[in-house]
């Protein structure tokens, strides 16, 4: 850990006139797991999709090792190792489970390799190898997002970039998706992760960043971040745990 | 009964051709939330294609469809590219439909100034052929533009099933942002599906010229009768378009023989009246988006 993977800088980006990001500064380390809280609104989806690709930014910078990927098309990011799995479900419900993983892959021309990674992700995640000719649309809403994970990681990615991933599933489902994420990050890859539910989002990173009105307002390690008294006012409706 | 038996014959035949001419608006529609109305006067274009390569180099009409085919995915993938890419605003959906509307009036114009509007029929010797099957009398035309609707509406499910372009398709249709983020080129996607969509009007619609006798003005007809085929099916769903078709080619051939003719068109905008009060996402339809 250490080396700069993402950095954002001074990136504005927004829909249509409006701007959501004001301004946005943030670096994200290698091989760690930085997660953005913040209220409704404050600009956390926007600067995931402003680094995939689907926002451009109106100003300032955004860099991948150095390389400048602020403004490029999804697939020119994709081509880069940066994969985005969306808050909203995106698995395709009328495709088979194993048809939606190898739509992970779809920018690969190499069959072999797409063979070889679905074969290795069918061993990771057993959900592909068992229900592979289920329709997606059947699967219940933490399976989806297990799947959307496992779709993500068809590209060997440098950087995922995840978007309240619990949103939506039970307490069961949302503990198997964080471990899921812990898991994926513990095998080399970097996330950057939006969080509505707080608590759990910081628990797992290392790094943390609270959002507010399109900018970064504070910056810290998850657990300094939790045991942070605005941040816990303010984001985790509770007093921050006494750490003694 | 024999003469119902005649009609659902003569129906399932047409609605065979009917489903050609919809796949491409029901493709068209998944893909982009554009509804194409410029899709009839696309058939009668093929049509008046065809009937001039008949008439004037001696081209069979249905091996014509190999020539007029190519032709107009190339004018489709041009119209994309001109006309549809440059909506893709917030109101490009709703832009769209008076752009394609204006494609339609504009090929009827040239068409009117090119033809006339007299009524024009392509003619090939087995126009007037027909074979007696068990009784009943199927004519050779209907058979052929049967077939070959089955062939081409076979290869494009093939398509969409089997091959990196139609995985890139379904995605499209079933979640456009989900397909953008895992690297599908949407813009290549659209000005394709929109190609292929006019390419099946334009084989449907040489089809259509030995069958029925056609003028530019024909595509008002044909229109209504195929937005009511699509929504019937499902906007957005290949097999709900060809289900549908067949239900309504079987209907409007019904009513014509045993009822009367004049009430045969009837059929389909009863069919849209009611599907739109009582399911307007269609038969096979689904209330967000569709899967081809």
């Amino acid at each position: 850990m250490g080396t700069a993977l993402l950095r954002l800088q001074g990136v504005v980006a927004g829909y249509g006139r409006g701007d959501v990001l004001h301004g946005v500064d943030l670096t994200v380390e290698e091989g760690a797991v930085t997660c953005l809280i913040g209220p409704n609104g404050a600009g956390k989806s926007t600067v995931l999709k402003t680094v995939s690709g689907l926002l451009r930014p109106k100003r300032g910078r955004i860099t991948l090792l150095g390389r400048d990927i602020g403004g490029l098309s999804p697939q020119a990011v994709l081509s880069h190792g940066v994969v985005h799995v969306p808050q909203e479900r995106s698995l395709f419900p009328s495709m088979s489970v194993w048809d939606n993983v190898l739509m992970g892959g779809f920018v690969l021309r190499d069959r072999a390799v797409v063979r070889r990674r679905i074969e290795h992700i069918a061993d990771r995640f057993p959900i592909v190898a068992n229900r592979r000719h289920e329709r997606a649309g059947s699967l219940s809403g933490g399976e989806q997002k297990i799947v959307e994970i496992a779709r993500a990681l068809m590209l060997d990615p440098v950087l995922v970039l995840m978007d309240e991933p619990s949103t939506g599933l039970d307490p069961r489902a949302r503990q198997l998706v964080f471990h899921t994420i812990t898991e994926i990050n513990e095998g080399g890859r970097t996330v950057l992760l939006v969080e509505q539910n707080a608590r759990s989002g910081l628990a797992i990173a290392h790094h943390g960043a609270v959002m507010e009105s399109g900018r970064v307002r504070l910056e810290g390690t998850g657990s300094s971040l939790l045991a942070d008294p605005e941040v816990a006012r303010l984001f985790l409706g509770a007093a921050p745990a006494n750490r003694g | 009964m024999h003469l119902l038996v005649q009609a659902v014959i003569l129906g399932i035949l047409i609605g065979g051709v009917y489903a050609l001419m919809a796949s491409g608006l029901t493709l068209v529609f998944g893909i982009m939330r554009v509804i194409n109305v410029a899709q009839g006067a696309m058939v009668i274009l093929g049509a008046y294609l065809s009937y001039t390569l008949f008439s004037s180099v001696g081209i069979d009409p249905l091996l014509s469809i190999l020539l007029i085919a190519p032709v107009m995915f190339a004018l489709g993938v041009g119209i994309h590219r001109v006309f549809i890419r440059a909506l893709r605003a917030e109101s490009g959906e709703e832009m769209s439909l008076l752009v394609t509307w204006a494609t339609a009036l504009a090929i009827e114009g040239v068409l009117s100034v090119t033809y006339t509007t007299n009524l024009r029929s392509t003619i090939p010797g087995y126009a007037q052929r027909s074979w007696i099957i068990l009784g009943y009398r199927v004519a050779e035309v209907r058979v052929f533009g049967f077939v070959i609707s089955v062939v081409i509406l076979s290869a494009l499910s093939l398509l969409l099933a089997r091959t990196r372009f139609g995985r890139s398709v379904r995605a499209t249709v079933q979640n456009p942002t989900s397909a953008k983020l895992l690297g599908v080129d949407a813009d290549r996607v659209s000005a394709l599906g929109f190609g292929i969509g006019i390419s099946t009007a334009a084989a449907a619609g040489a089809v259509f010229g030995i069958i029925y006798p056609f003028n530019p003005g024909s595509h008002y007809d044909l229109i209504s009768r195929l937005l009511s085929i699509v929504v019937l099916g499902g906007l957005g769903s290949l097999g709900g378009a060809v289900v549908a078709a067949l239900l309504l080619g079987v209907g409007e051939s019904v009513v014509a023989v045993m009822i009367s003719p004049s009430w045969s068109s009837f059929v389909f905008f009863i069919v849209l009246i009611v599907i739109l009060v009582f399911r307007p996402q269609g038969l096979f339809g689904v209330r967000e988006r569709g899967a081809l």
